[in-house]
């Protein structure tokens, strides 16, 4: 690659909150027809923008928040491209921006006087504006709300440091396929498309999460990184087409916002054997804690109460809750994820919060899903707890069948399976006692296994 | 046999024979006839477990969870206790308010 070399050598000597203003335009300038953003790949809806177009778009934000100075910018494009610009635009002009997800909207009103920004990328004229604010040095913040998978969504306060700290800038990183499966406007999900457009890469967004869609995606348009949720990867490899999983050239893959237990490491090294796969510990208030490259479950035993490379230090609470530390001079936050050593590991157990009480037994879901997808014939699992007057909740889980089910099997007698191994393996208030068959999981907009109930 | 006072009554019965020995059959349990007077926990052997997984069957089917407001667990101690329990939160059964 040697075009990539020469592609952004003075990238970190800008200042860090003009980084991807300046990326988007010069990548621009050098390849304005390089391909920045496939949408709705995997769908004959299939577009893309060139980094010619969206250094234009950059630019004429620019100008207009240049000339009406708002207090802040609240993006609220439903295009990645109206998100990447907004970002770019409003960094260089040291105005604040906000990202709230489709699930925090109503906290818009904590931003009083912040302007909405949607996919005309257009603004009010100064007359409309009643508060305006002048240019200052200091580099503004960046809010993102969080995903709300522990409590209501909340805005967290980030500065362009914090924003861009986890993005890899060496010349390895330039200009590569990205998948973005994740929601454009959460935490994780803006990892992916900074980190792409950093390094004057391709980002693909599937039209949707079927697995198909997302696979012909990544074939397609030569995705060669792959970020998602353990729960995506398993439904790729349960319910892709082998065909497309077979022709997929993935370098890379990047787990993250829930934990990935040994089998699925296990199954993604046989259908991925070329590919590094590491697991990044992050939340949207802390950023990236930690990154796992060892193909493992769980991390090191040997890394709690130890300083971290990037300067943070893990330690555990007596009930298991794992602690995170950023730096010597920050408190020590409660994660809320549960860990437990097993051999020279710690490895995740659950969230606080997911914890299913039946009769005053603690049952941790994750531990009832892995036992429920071990059984041949189920693809996917969720153990979720269901109110109960009786034992306070109950265990309920669904269970997704394999197409095409082992051979002789059933749904019948895969289910009757399902609940012999359960009785063999899990104390008797852990075995599920309403189990569902379903068509598939239904996951958060984060792209995760929701644990409690859904609204009917 | 016992009476019924009204056909939904006798369909809560059956619907409730059915969620207990789903309930007993799925670990694999035997279910022997159900006697109206057979105790729940001695002669059935439904535990506290068994009772909160009929009582989650039985919502799906008839839509009313009455432990949620009803009266304490160690009341209902017979399949008797069980039905009068479904029959009187049965919304057959409740006042109407529009009634004079």
């Amino acid at each position: 690659m040697t075009a990539a070399a020469a592609l952004l050598p003075n990238l970190a000597d800008a200042p860090i909150e003009d980084r991807l203003a300046f990326a988007i335009t010069e990548v621009a300038r050098q390849f304005p027809d390089r391909i920045a953003i496939v949408a709705d790949a995997g769908s004959d809806q299939r577009r893309s923008i060139d980094y010619a177009t969206l250094a234009t778009m950059v630019t004429r934000l620019e100008e207009m928040l240049d000339e009406r100075r708002p207090v802040g910018i609240v993006a609220r494009g439903a295009r990645v491209e109206s998100l990447m610009a907004v970002a770019a635009a409003c960094g260089r002009q040291h105005v604040p921006v906000a990202f709230l997800a489709d699930d925090a909207r109503d906290l818009v009103g904590e931003l009083r006087d912040w302007v909405a920004v949607d996919d005309s990328l257009t603004l009010p004229p100064v007359s409309a504006l009643e508060y305006r604010r002048e240019f200052e040095p200091v580099p503004p913040n960046v809010i993102v709300a969080t995903s709300g998978t522990s409590g209501p969504p909340r805005l967290a306060d980030h500065s362009w440091e914090s924003l861009l700290a986890a993005a890899r800038l060496a010349e390895q990183w330039h200009g590569l396929g990205w998948l973005l499966v994740y929601d454009a406007t959460r935490w994780a999900g803006m990892q992916v498309w900074l980190q792409s457009a950093l390094t004057g890469g391709r980002l693909v967004v599937p039209a949707s999460r079927a697995p198909d869609t997302v696979l012909k995606a990544i074939v397609d348009e030569g995705v060669s990184i792959l970020p998602g949720t353990p729960t995506l990867l398993r439904r790729l490899l349960s319910a892709g087409d082998p065909s497309l999983l077979a022709t997929a050239k993935i370098d890379r893959i990047t787990l993250g916002g829930e934990a990935a237990d040994g089998p699925l490491l296990v199954q993604m090294r046989q259908a991925f054997p070329a590919a590094k796969i590491s697991h990044v510990y992050a939340t949207t208030e802390l950023g990236e804690v930690f990154r796992v490259t060892d193909g493992r479950p769980g991390f090191p035993a040997a890394w709690l109460g130890r300083a971290l490379p990037s300067g943070g230090r893990l330690s555990m609470r007596r009930d298991g809750e794992l602690l995170v530390q950023l730096s010597r001079d920050s408190a020590e936050v409660g994660t809320g994820d549960l860990i437990e050593r097993v051999g020279d590991r710690y490895e995740f157990t659950g969230r606080r919060g997911d914890v299913i009480v039946v009769g005053g037994a603690k049952i941790l879901p994750a531990r009832v899903e892995e036992i429920l997808r071990s059984v041949p014939g189920v693809a996917e699992a969720r153990a979720y707890g269901l109110p109960s007057a009786v034992t306070g909740e109950l265990v309920a889980a669904e269970i997704v069948l394999t197409d095409p089910l082992p051979a002789h099997a059933t749904p019948e007698s895969v289910r009757a399976a399902v609940l012999e191994v359960c009785c063999a393996r899990l104390d008797p208030p852990a075995v599920p006692r309403v189990l569902d068959l379903v068509k598939a999981i239904v996951t958060t907009a984060a792209g995760k296994v929701p644990r409690r109930r859904l609204g009917r | 046999m016992h009476e019924f006072a009204s056909d939904s009554d006798t369909v809560i019965a059956a619907v409730i024979d059915t969620a207990i020995r789903t309930v007993l059959r799925d670990p694999g349990r035997e279910a022997d006839a159900l006697g109206v007077e057979s105790l729940l926990q001695a002669d059935i052997g439904l535990d506290s477990l068994d009772l909160a997984q009929t009582a989650v069957l039985l919502e799906r089917t008839l839509g009313i969870d009455p432990f949620r407001n009803g009266p304490a667990v160690p009341a209902v101690r017979t399949i008797v206790d069980l039905r009068a329990l479904y029959f009187h939160s049965s919304p057959d059964r409740l006042p109407r308010k529009d009634a004079p």
